[in-house]
């Protein structure tokens, strides 16, 4: 509806424009100075109301604009056109009490002009310049919009950015080249023209600190204008006085020369940038390479030139610049005639930027100051009549006049549009770049971009040709106009860079280049050329011979970077929702906004834009947060957690192997197989106990396997519905299946590497099943019947193709199960059960066959099982009382049967006895004889008479119990048995325990030596002294036998020293006895 | 992965084309085939041109031939490539055991390594390890006989044409008596990574335990002992003879030197093998000269078949264009024709064709698969 309308306006209004030629301005004024909705009424009204409306709307444009001013900190521009509306402007103008929507400040531009009351004819052919220019400027801003948006849409890889930065580099060098050349010619200039140079770029030099400082302060006075008691134009002169920092084609002397140059430079430099086109121009054509061409051309020229032209003041006016740049292309379609050359593809090309971009230079022609000083003064009156209004009220702002000001200094009070351009690529707009018609409609425009409002771009586009031009002005307008309802108009988005806006051309610009393939592409490359150059650059600087360079400096956080940042999310955000809820958002945005961040300090910071999406600038930048995790509060007060919306508890036995038959039966063969190792050990034990004749209690390490458990993973939180991927999880958990095969392939353990390689195959090949499953389930689909499509492959078919492709089929599958599994199982079954029953065996022998039916026979061969309660362990029931004792936990019994070890002697001489009777049983051919009765009190009397003394004194020293044979003793009392040394002779008596062996030694030492000393007084005490050692020998010798013994002791009444201590001291007194 | 069925034919010496769809992969298809085309061709000249083979075991190969169900006239050429066919293939088979051996650990190879070779046939491994049983039957028989035992020359008989037979089984010869021969049958062979060696001790060996096993695994056995009892059934007594001759007829037996020779000892393998490895050879030999025979045999059939069907088309000498109608005093099929080499060659093929198993692994990668020999 609001569209159908704006039409009709539209027509109405330029019908009005067209025939009456009226003041543009004020109808611009007229025209924005409606709020959205009322503007239809007010076009209808429009008749009526032009001639009155003119006093008052402009009044009310100067003031939301000087209110705007007051929220400005930051990117002023040279000429200060401070209804510049850089983003933050349009936000800021927002939140100031003006009832209108930002945009409708716009119109406010042309109005300098017209308050100046400057000549209308140089007025209007400032305008043109100045209205082409801002459609120029507008395209271009179109174009960034665009670069901008596809960069919001695609990724762009950084690839082309290397050759974009050589272009760059070759631009710099040229301009390098020409400032040398230049700086020969006028050094005084130098200063100036390296900076200039090195910017390279359209981008203007911004004011700086001073100029910021100088901003606040004219919001100041501004402010309190009423208190100070200076006229606008004192006032303005004498900022003009202490503005700094003017462009370097100031000149006191030449009135003009300023902004005809500043245009021109850029406008050069502008075509210049179209590297892919103009590279052939940017150098004097080399007469060695084109030997005929300076008799084709008679007046060369080149953009190289141009630039050192223009650096020494050589032009006086734009005609003169415009005549040589379109040499330049007319010198190459004239030289180069065949249709089909590429060059004249690209003059054609920079002839059609050209034309685009001439229009920007403002007509001016330099004059002498003194002439235009003059003319000032003459010109003072008039421009007191039209700002006669303005000055009676008070209101009128400094800042308001600021923009017009500017210029005036400039050209003091030059007549011509003053200000030149500042536009830069970056797109911060200078005052008068602000498109008019970009108010057009209002807040509500916000929504632009959307396919919607495109049809209602078209009215804006009208209102702006109406608005600015005059009627009757030839300018390029036309054909723009039309170009531009195609266009979708960029508008200035409040949180955008610029509320600039529309204009166009982009599209249709675009598709007129001769060579397009990717128009976006085109364009983003285009656009971005320079930025991406630079970014590449600064990359580049990074690195150093291949290698990171340490000396570079760090990525910092620039709170500028943040701010762009913060702007593009603003806009992405906008652009996201729907138009009239991104009106009413704009409002609200826009209130309370005042970003905080925007204090003058950091308005400091340098402010260039640049038309890069934010990936190029990883460092400003905050990662996006999920929006789940907003804080939420309730009714309450409390926090709402929305965690429970997308968190889940991952859900138990993912790395773990599913339950099925198989694992099931697998788990059974391993726990088998486990029991059966554990009865192996056992017989290990056994069989290196039947071997040992000594054992200890730790000798034996207890096989005690733990059963298998697969462990899962922590209990885990996890986002969403993915799949986790955890590889190294995943692969542990592969490692244990792997593991698990190898054991349940009979390998009780394998080496870690081994386990390693396995598992790096069993990945890969899973992998490839996969892989090859995908494959076939993603084979193009095959016509069905019913001309319907269906898979090539059924489910089924599908599973199996890919076994086969992988070497296995359903058969070798089942037969793993049946064999490997099944069958294995019923085997180790049957191997477990002869396993026990050979420990059993080896256990209790007693028990196997000849045991009896009753079992009775199990003791008849003295079988050990009984007393170490073998069978109570299998009974399961503490034949000993191991438990009521606690002695199984003292000792950590693992069965209530006694501990082995204990029993090992019983074992051992088992064993013996087992193994000899298989030796002997067979040739026994002697009975055993039988066994001497024991000597006892009763019986004493029919031993042989000369013994009976020593067995009385033995049975009295016994208690009168039965006398025991020396091989019944106990092991441990028993004497060891003598033997014979290799010599063959008997040299020592028995032998003894080590020990005793020593203390004997010692004593006999002493003795001896007791001897030494008394050997002649010892000699008549014992009979046979000097023949005592000697004979020693002979009485050990007796000793060794029973019957010897006896008969000793028969003569000795100490029979108890021959098995106690020392024989060999004793020895000489029992001779002696 | 691009799926291709290709019609693969053989050039062999006759345009033989026996419409069969191999699934191949492209790119090791050409190659291999090429390669073994080769290989086959290789085989024929030195078949024909006799140079640097000279055939040991004509008569054996004939044998044996005769016993897989080739009754006809056996063409020298034949018996030539299938010697040398099994020649390469007991080459292989030693220097891989030998392989094995070395990874073991040891200089000489064992049954083991053999038994680990056809692992993956568990049919043959299971006919082997009866063969091996049988053969443990008939050397305690020996020692028995020497011994002087009773009745020990009958069994031995039994025993002998067992182990020449071993293959077929006892329910193939005339058979000893069978309650005997049981209980001799002490040794059981196991293998080395069968059950009993998961555990660290071993027990004594029981009696009583049947193995099931055997009576499942050689359903193949079963088949062929079939056959043979198909093909016996209506023998006269002097055929009968003939056949039990022949199924004596073996690489090994009673001819270690030849063997040892013939098969490379000394030079692929530096050990002096035991009598159970030239047995085991034996076997094995005698199971390719078999399998070859069956397949060629095959081969054979399908390629008659083909060509009856297309027959009447081809055939200029047969002007009625007819197809021939097998008449009743034609002789029979199998005994019109012999097996020719191309047969065997194509069988050979079928044999060495590369199992996906293989060369899953290679899967999703550019690796080239090499084709190693395949045993039989």
């Amino acid at each position: 509806m609001f569209r159908e309308r704006f039409f009709q306006i539209e027509a109405r209004i330029t019908d009005l424009f067209s025939d009456k030629g009226r003041n543009p301005g004020l109808a611009d004024q007229d025209h924005f100075d409606g709020s959205g909705p009322q503007l239809q009424e007010e076009a209808r009204a429009a008749d009526a109301k032009k001639s009155a409306a003119a006093a008052a709307p402009p009044k009310k444009a100067a003031r939301t604009i000087d209110e705007d001013d007051y929220g400005d900190d930051d990117d002023d521009d040279e000429e200060d056109n401070v209804a510049a509306t850089s983003p933050l402007h349009a936000k800021s103008s927002a939140a100031t009490p003006s009832t209108l929507p930002p945009h409708l400040q716009v119109p406010t531009l042309p109005k300098p002009s017209d308050s100046r009351g400057t000549p209308s004819s140089s007025g209007d052919g400032a305008r043109t310049s100045e209205d082409v220019r801002k459609k120029l400027e507008q395209s271009k801003k179109e174009l960034e919009e665009r670069a901008k948006k596809t960069s919001y849409t695609l990724f762009h890889t950084l690839e082309t950015d290397r050759d974009a930065m050589l272009e760059q580099q070759k631009l710099d060098e040229l301009d390098r080249q020409v400032e040398n050349e230049m700086s020969g010619q006028s050094g005084g200039r130098s200063n100036n023209a390296a900076g200039a140079a090195q910017q390279g770029s359209l981008s203007n030099a911004n004011l700086g600190a001073s100029n910021l400082t100088l901003k606040h302060l004219i919001a100041r006075i501004d402010k309190y204008r009423d208190r100070v008691e200076a006229s606008d134009s004192q006032l303005r002169s004498l900022i003009s006085e202490v503005r700094k920092n003017r462009s370097k084609w100031a000149s006191e002397d030449k009135v003009g020369q300023e902004e005809l140059y500043e245009a021109c430079e850029k406008v050069l430099m502008e075509l210049k940038a179209q590297t892919e086109h103009s590279a052939p121009f940017l150098q004097r054509v080399n007469k060695r390479e084109v030997p005929d061409y300076y008799s084709v051309i008679k007046h060369p020229m080149d953009m190289g030139t141009m630039i050192k032209k223009l650096k020494s003041y050589h032009y006086k006016s734009k005609k003169e610049f415009v005549d040589d740049l379109n040499l330049i292309w007319a010198n190459c379609l004239q030289y180069n005639a065949d249709p089909q050359h590429y060059l004249r593809k690209k003059a054609l090309y920079m002839r059609k930027e050209t034309e685009k971009l001439v229009p920007l230079i403002p007509d001016i022609v330099v004059r002498d100051r003194a002439e235009v000083e003059a003319e000032e003064r003459r010109l003072q009156n008039g421009d007191n009549d039209g700002e006669g209004i303005e000055d009676s009220e008070d209101e009128e702002p400094i800042m308001a006049s600021r923009g017009r000001k500017a210029p005036s200094k400039g050209k003091k009070g030059s007549t011509a549009a003053r200000k030149a351009p500042p536009h830069g690529p970056e797109g911060t707009p200078g005052a008068e770049s602000k498109p008019p018609m970009s108010s057009l409609l209002g807040a509500p425009n916000s929504g632009l971009r959307t396919e919607v409002s495109r049809a209602g771009s078209d009215a804006p586009m009208d209102s702006n040709g109406f608005a600015t031009p005059p009627p009757g002005t030839l300018t390029p307008l036309g054909a723009h106009g039309a170009a531009h309802s195609g266009a979708p108009p960029s508008q200035a988005d409040a949180s955008e860079v610029d509320a600039t806006g529309v204009s166009v051309n982009g599209l249709p610009l675009q598709a007129d280049d001769p060579d397009l393939d990717d128009i976006e592409f085109k364009t983003w490359k285009q656009v971005t050329k320079k930025d991406r150059a630079i970014a590449a650059a600064e990359r580049n600087r990074m690195f150093h011979n291949e290698r990171l360079n340490v000396e570079a400096q760090a990525l910092l956080r620039s709170k500028a970077g943040m701010r762009r940042w913060l702007r593009q999310q603003k806009q992405a955000q906008s652009e996201e929702k729907p138009v009239d809820e991104r009106a009413m958002d704009q409002d609200a945005k826009d209130s309370p906004q005042a970003i905080p961040g925007e204090t003058l300090a950091e308005g400091i910071e340098e402010e260039e834009d640049r038309t890069l999406p934010d990936y190029y600038d990883p460092v400003n930048a905050i990662p996006d947060i999920d929006d789940r995790l907003k804080w939420v509060e309730d009714s309450n007060g409390e926090v709402v957690d929305p965690c429970e919306e997308y968190l889940r508890m991952m859900p138990k036995g993912y790395f773990t192997s599913p339950e099925s038959n198989l694992t099931k039966k697998m788990d059974a063969n391993m726990r088998q197989m486990q029991d059966t190792r554990r009865i192996c050990a056992k017989i290990g034990i056994v069989k290196q106990m039947q071997l040992q004749s000594q054992m200890y209690q730790n000798q034996f390490q207890k096989y005690d396997p733990q059963p298998f458990v697969e462990v899962d993973t922590e209990p885990l939180v996890v986002q969403d519905d993915s799949a986790i991927l955890a590889p190294w999880a995943c692969r542990a958990a592969l490692q244990r299946s792997v593991g698990k095969l190898f054991y349940h392939a009979g390998f009780e353990e394998f080496q870690p590497s081994a386990l390693e390689a396995a598992t790096d195959i069993a990945g890969t090949y899973f992998a490839n099943l996969v892989k090859t499953l995908t494959v076939y389930r993603e084979s193009p689909q095959v016509p069905g019947e019913d001309s319907t499509f269906k898979p090539m492959f059924s489910p089924e078919e599908q599973v199996i193709h890919c076994l086969d492709r992988n070497g296995l089929d359903l058969e070798s599958l089942e037969g793993y199960v049946k064999d490997d599994v099944e069958r294995l199982g019923s085997k180790l079954g049957v191997m477990h059960e002869r396993m026990k029953a050979h420990l059993s065996d080896l256990l209790r022998p007693a028990l196997d066959s000849n045991a009896g039916a009753d079992g009775a026979g199990a003791f008849n061969d003295g079988s050990e099982q009984f007393v170490g309660g073998d069978f109570a362990d299998e009974i399961g029931e503490d034949f000993f009382g191991f438990k009521e004792l606690g002695l199984d936990k003292e000792f950590g019994l693992s069965n209530l049967s006694v501990p082995l070890h204990l029993l090992q002697n019983r074992m051992h001489s088992a064993y013996q006895a087992q193994n000899a009777n298989a030796t002997t049983t067979v040739g026994v051919t002697m009975d055993t004889p039988p066994q001497y009765e024991p000597v006892t009190s009763q019986n004493v009397g029919s031993q042989i008479g000369l013994v009976q003394p020593f067995f009385r004194k033995k049975l009295r020293e016994n208690g009168d119990e039965p006398l025991i044979e020396d091989e019944d003793l106990p092991a441990k009392q028993r004497f060891p048995k003598p033997r014979l040394p290799p010599t063959g002779k008997i040299s020592s008596p028995r032998k003894r325990p080590l020990r005793e062996q020593q203390q004997m030694a010692k004593k006999k030492r002493k003795i001896d030596e007791g001897k030494e000393v008394a050997t002649g007084g010892g000699e008549g005490a014992n009979n046979s002294g000097g023949t005592s050692k000697p004979l020693a020998k002979p009485v050990g010798k007796l000793k060794l036998e029973m019957p010897n013994n006896k008969e000793k002791m028969a003569v000795d009444n100490e029979p108890e020293k021959d098995d106690g201590s020392g024989v060999g001291i004793l020895s000489p007194e029992s001779i002696a006895n | 992965m691009v799926l291709v069925s290709t019609a693969v034919c053989l050039r062999g010496p006759e345009p033989f084309s026996s419409p069969r769809f191999v699934y191949l992969y492209k790119p090791s298809s050409t190659l291999s085939l090429s390669a073994l085309r080769s290989h086959l061709l290789g085989f024929k000249s030195a078949a024909m041109a006799g140079t640097g083979f000279t055939p040991k075991y004509r008569s054996e190969i004939q044998q044996m031939m005769f016993v897989s169900g080739e009754t006809g006239d056996i063409s020298q050429e034949v018996t030539t490539l299938i010697e040398q066919i099994v020649q390469q293939q007991v080459h292989q088979m030693l220097r891989d055991c030998t392989e094995t051996a070395t990874r073991r650990g040891s200089r000489s190879i064992a049954t083991d390594d053999l038994m680990m070779l056809i692992r993956h046939d568990k049919a043959k491994v299971s006919r082997l390890r009866h063969f091996l049983q049988w053969k443990d039957v008939r050397k305690n028989l020996k020692d028995s006989e020497d011994k002087g035992g009773g009745d020990a020359a009958d069994l031995g008989a039994g025993g002998a044409d067992e182990l020449g037979a071993g293959i077929v089984g006892p329910g193939g010869g005339p058979g000893g008596p069978v309650d005997t021969t049981k209980k001799n049958k002490k040794a059981k062979v196991d293998l080395v990574w069968d059950v009993p060696s998961f555990f660290a001790e071993s027990v004594p060996a029981r009696d009583d335990e049947e193995d099931e096993e055997e009576e499942e695994m050689n359903f193949a056995t079963l088949q062929r002992l079939k056959n043979a009892d198909e093909r016996t059934k209506n023998m006269t007594r002097e055929e009968y003879v003939h056949w039990s001759d022949c199924r004596q007829a073996s690489f090994t037996f009673r001819k270690g030197k030849r063997f040892r020779e013939w098969a490379g000892f000394g030079i692929i393998t530096d050990s002096k093998p035991n009598d159970d490895i030239i047995d085991i050879l034996g076997f094995l030999t005698f199971e390719i000269v078999q399998s070859l025979t069956e397949e060629a045999l095959r081969v054979k059939v399908a390629e008659d078949e083909y060509r009856k069907a297309i027959g009447a088309d081809t055939d200029k000498n047969n002007p009625r264009k007819r197809k021939r109608v097998a008449g009743l005093f034609d002789p029979p099929e199998e005994a019109r024709e012999p097996v020719q080499p191309s047969h065997i060659q194509e069988a050979f093929r079928r044999m060495q064709r590369p199992r996906n198993k293989s060369k899953a692994m290679l899967n999703f990668t550019s690796g080239l698969f090499r084709r190693p020999l395949m045993l039989i």
